[in-house]
């Protein structure tokens, strides 16, 4: 890695910008991604701010099984952000399709339409585990060549040989 | 001076600029941390925040007028360090010195919000136009306030030159206390001119998605950010070179920790007003700026007229 290409990957673990994206969940995980980003937990301190357009963000949080009601938005908004991007599935829905699995309106987990870099499941995911969840996919960048692409599958297999399940 | 020395000049103002603006929104935002009982960022977010936006993809939607896109972020960054040059800073000669300075320093400031309205408004988004045009309605809001507030130290200095101000303030210090209620309305408009809250509704991300810059990605954002920065010690000198003209003779060495420290308290003062606030909406803005901000300021041009009169 160049000298050049570390400061980069420096900067971008140091200053991950999210924006929250509620793709069908029944609001469970989003109100604990939003109490993730209130004072008590200050993830300012990693860096993370809350953004409200997909242009500026780098990770897009995402809640709850797709519906196929919005499952195009969810490709736009994917699709508006600019490279490098990351996905984060938060909750057990957005990881398999959850309970939700196998209904006529619901695709399934995040996966099955845009690619995902980390899971954390759990019904719902608590502020912790989000947190340590983007902190780990962060770290995990490290390891790779910046630059380019994402390759978000071998982040996908790093991530779940990991398994963060730090649901506490 | 010759073209390449005004080149280095420039460039070294830019270099001094960037690094205060950044160690600006550093202290802003811890201190903004801090008085809601959090921790903060690190020293180095900021640097972290423009090189990760440097490095991402420049996105330039299709319908935007992709010129005016690209040329509105490094406008916004020429009309901040221009205006930066006429500001007296650690004694009483700014680099570019000319009667009637302080008007062109108000004025070169005002290029900055109207490139976010452009920006804007050329990225032909929905919200961005939203934000453009309340970027304007705030402009007219706290514009005239802001140029009474600062004008009416001229008055009693009986000079349009923010040098021979300086100069006039630091040999009669007492007179800089009569200027008190245009300090409070100037910082007020400064706050509405840098866009923070409680004046943020050109940004407001809970009901305009990013305003005028929703559509900013990547460099072009890195380059807004960076100017919105360098804005911030602008109007703070610009403030603290009218309104806390003390200490300008004690050499180069005390004179730079002064305005340092004078800078740093219009920050806290700055921090503090975005930490006490909620936002405004924006016909409330616009009514309390002409109903509240601009009777102020007429009050300060009154008192300095009064002085004017009694000392005379």
């Amino acid at each position: 890695m160049s000298l050049l290409s570390k400061i980069v990957t420096w900067a971008r673990i140091k200053s991950p910008w999210i924006i929250h994206f509620n793709s069908g969940a029944c609001n469970a995980c989003d109100i604990e991604i939003v109490a993730s980003l209130t004072p008590r937990f200050d993830i300012e301190r990693f860096g993370i701010i809350l953004k409200g357009t997909p242009r500026h963000a780098d990770v897009l949080v995402c809640s709850g099984p797709v519906t196929r009601q919005i499952k195009d938005r969810l490709i736009r908004i994917y699709e508006q952000m600019p490279e490098p991007k990351f996905v984060v599935a938060v909750g057990t829905c957005s990881c398999s399709g959850g309970v939700f699995q196998g209904c006529y309106n619901v695709c399934g987990g995040i996966d099955t339409v845009i690619p995902v870099s980390a899971y954390i499941p759990g019904c719902p995911a608590s502020p912790a585990a989000i947190i340590d969840g983007v902190a780990k996919l962060l770290g995990s960048l490290q390891g790779k060549k910046p630059g380019e692409k994402a390759d978000i599958e071998a982040i996908e297999r790093k991530l779940l040989e990991a398994e963060i399940t730090t649901n506490g | 001076m010759s073209a390449l020395s005004v080149i280095l000049v420039f460039l070294g103002y830019f270099l001094l600029l960037s690094f205060l603006g950044t160690a600006a929104e550093y202290i802003d935002r811890k201190l903004y941390a801090r008085m809601q009982n959090r921790i903060g960022p690190p020293w180095f977010q900021p640097y972290a925040d423009l090189i990760k936006l440097a490095a991402k993809e420049d996105l330039i939607p299709e319908e935007a007028n992709s010129a005016m896109f690209k040329f509105m972020p490094v406008l916004a960054m020429t009309a901040v360090l221009t205006a930066y040059l006429h500001i007296p800073l650690w004694n009483s000669t700014p680099l570019i010195s000319f009667n009637g300075s302080i008007i062109v320093i108000v004025y070169l400031l005002t290029i900055p919000t109207l490139t976010f309205f452009l920006g804007g408004w050329h990225s032909t988004s929905l919200y961005s136009m939203i934000g453009a045009v309340r970027t304007l309605t705030q402009l007219f809001a706290y514009e005239v306030p802001l140029l009474l507030a600062v004008l009416s130290p001229a008055v009693l200095a009986h000079t349009w030159s923010i040098a021979d101000m300086s100069e006039f303030y630091s040999n009669n210090p007492l007179y800089a206390l009569t200027n008190s209620i245009g300090f409070l309305v100037a910082l007020v408009a400064l706050q509405g001119k840098l866009e923070r809250v409680p004046f943020d509704m050109p940004e407001a991300e809970t009901e305009i998605v990013g305003g005028t810059f929703t559509e900013y990605s990547g460099r072009l954002l890195a380059m807004f950010r960076l100017a919105i920065d360098m804005e911030v010690i602008v109007g703070a000198s610009l403030i603290a070179a009218v309104f806390l003209p003390f200490g300008l003779h004690f050499g180069l060495v005390i004179g730079v920790i002064l305005y340092l420290i004078k800078i740093l308290f219009i920050l806290l003062l700055l921090a503090l007003l975005r930490t006490v606030t909620a936002r405004l909406r924006i016909e409330q803005m616009v009514v309390f700026c002409w109903k509240y901000l601009a009777p102020a300021a007429l009050a300060q041009i009154f008192i300095s007229l009064t002085l004017n009169w009694i000392v005379k």
